[in-house]
């Protein structure tokens, strides 16, 4: 069974998880600096979010956008991947994330990521989604 | 710039880089390579030896870090930027081209897994580094496994009898390392940090290997003779050996997990930046030879105004376009694209290895007897553009491999 019920359970998660990355004081400054268009492909619930670094705003479901990054997981992987339990260069060996987009703006997403790694548990756990 | 310029989406960046690159491959990385090339390979490396001052202004442009996220300090340059800059870079010297290319390598698999540590550690002071004094290596290749560690996706990856000679066992809280590389490692002699290929779970064949990214400077690494060599004597090559040469736990990046596609995607991108060398060392041939053709009169005439001349011309412009073009492709895609289709890295490396050598024999031929001399650079060329089809892996290897890749027996 998937870690989120349906699309709505997995975008109230992950848009809580994207709205707190963007207002972090020093990551958000950095990624509004960025001028990245983080598009992310979710099956398993179906979904699609948005992450647009220019209006520095968090969209959940389609969006007339172009990407400069495009991530295509499951619901499960990606939230493995903020609790940290699927890394990068194992869950690109298996399959399980695929990226495009110009691997220097990937790389350089990585690194702002921290703050999202830290807070995820505790917003798993406020809505009610199993962290161990 | 001698050729037109296809792309005409170029930004003025990316016009202005290519230009500024051209200039210093032409003024300052041509003229030192020449001069390294007449030394004996333990000279190459010394102290005093303009290797160094040549490394020195590399840095100070910061072309070491065109792979290093601006995100710390790096170039962070685009896929085709990252194309045209080792293309102009070649065109000079594909020797210190590679040597500032592998220079990053730490650093570059730092930033695939970002760790605090990982990013003090290894990219922070190389990005800052200006003076040439951090330099790293790609420590794949092993006296008795060369090419075949870059065959992830054929079957002999998996064959148990078939396992790296560079072992890594792990003790408490870190790795001890034992074997050695080949004599083929890049910087090898060097660099003072390494990504260095290892063997962890030899059940698993090649494919049970692992990645770490590991100080040389430490009891236990020692290196071998500088090597000696047909081509790109400005390079420095060479063994290092392990023994007991310890690598902390978190700096054992990629474990047998992941190292079978991690293999594919650095196959994929090295070979790639090989594409954009070697476009620029069979330019530098070509150029050579128009040049030539333009002022040598035989039979009362210019030899350009020899019609085979001409042709033969015509030919070598014909197949730089195609690697130029096929290669920038390649790099774009395969750097925009995780996991990457290696196959046409492989594709853009054979293809334009094999132009660089058949230019710089063509434009050797043109030349006639002046162009086996030392007073021209074309047998340089040629013979550095002969090492290109066995470098980063021999072209009959990668073709296995690609082909594999192509026509899968589980397809």
């Amino acid at each position: 069974m998937a870690v989120f019920s349906d699309t709505e359970k997995m975008y109230e998660v992950l848009g809580e998880l994207f709205e707190l990355l963007l207002n972090d004081p020093a990551a958000g400054k950095k990624f509004k600096e960025s001028n990245l268009v983080i598009k992310f492909i979710i099956n398993d619930p179906d979904g699609m979010l948005w992450v647009d670094t220019n209006e520095m705003k968090v969209i959940c479901g389609s969006a007339e956008l172009k990407p400069t990054i495009e991530m295509t997981l499951s619901g499960d992987s990606c939230h493995r991947f903020w609790l940290q339990q699927l890394k990068l260069p194992v869950a690109l060996a298996k399959g399980k994330i695929k990226a495009k987009g110009p691997m220097p703006k990937i790389l350089k997403l990585l690194p702002l990521l921290k703050p999202a790694y830290e807070a995820y548990p505790g917003i798993a756990e406020k809505h009610n989604i199993p962290v161990n | 710039m001698n050729y037109t310029e296809l792309n005409m989406e170029l930004t003025d960046e990316q016009i202005a880089l290519k230009e500024n690159v051209h200039k210093f491959a032409v003024r300052v990385l041509r003229p030192a390579a020449i001069e390294l090339d007449k030394l004996a390979p333990e000279d190459v490396i010394k102290k005093d030896s303009i290797y160094w001052d040549v490394m020195k202004k590399i840095y100070e442009n910061g072309y070491h870090t065109i792979l290093i996220p601006d995100e710390y300090g790096g170039l962070g340059l685009d896929p085709l930027s990252i194309h045209i800059v080792f293309e102009e870079l070649s065109y000079g010297s594909v020797g210190f081209a590679v040597s500032a290319g592998v220079a990053c390598f730490s650093a570059f698999f730092a930033s695939m897994v970002p760790d605090d540590d990982l990013i003090e550690r290894f990219i922070l002071p190389f990005v800052k580094c200006n003076d040439a004094s951090i330099l790293s290596c790609w420590a794949i290749t092993e006296p008795d496994h060369g090419s075949d560690k870059l065959m992830p996706s054929s079957p002999f990856f998996h064959d148990p009898k078939i396992t790296q000679g560079i072992k890594a066992v792990r003790k408490r809280n870190e790795w001890l390392i034992n074997g050695q590389t080949s004599a083929w490692v890049s910087n090898g002699t060097i660099a003072n940090e390494a990504a260095l290929f290892v063997g962890i779970d030899p059940s698993m064949g090649m494919a049970g290997g692992g990645i770490c990214l590991m100080d040389l400077d430490q009891p236990g690494v020692t290196r071998g003779k500088p090597l000696d060599k047909m081509g790109q004597r400005e390079l420095p090559q060479g063994e290092i050996f392990f023994d007991n040469a310890v690598v902390p736990d978190e700096h054992m990046i990629v474990d047998q997990e992941s190292y079978e596609m991690m293999t594919d995607t650095t196959l994929a991108i090295a070979n790639a930046c090989m594409g954009s060398f070697f476009t620029g060392v069979a330019r530098s041939a070509y150029d050579i030879a128009v040049g030539y053709a333009r002022e040598r009169i035989q039979g009362g005439k210019r030899l350009i105004d020899h019609p085979t001349v001409k042709v033969k011309l015509f030919d070598m412009f014909k197949k730089i376009e195609l690697a130029r073009s096929y290669s920038r492709s390649a790099i774009v895609y395969n750097m925009s694209n995780v996991p990457p289709k290696t196959e046409y890295s492989i594709a853009s490396k054979i293809f334009c290895t094999q132009t660089a050598y058949e230019t710089a024999s063509d434009a050797l031929q043109i030349m006639g007897g002046y162009g086996l001399s030392k007073e021209y650079p074309i047998e340089k060329i040629f013979r550095d553009a002969r090492a290109g089809l066995i470098e980063d892996g021999s072209n009959d290897s990668l073709a296995l491999s690609a082909a594999y890749l192509l026509y899968s027996e589980n397809e």
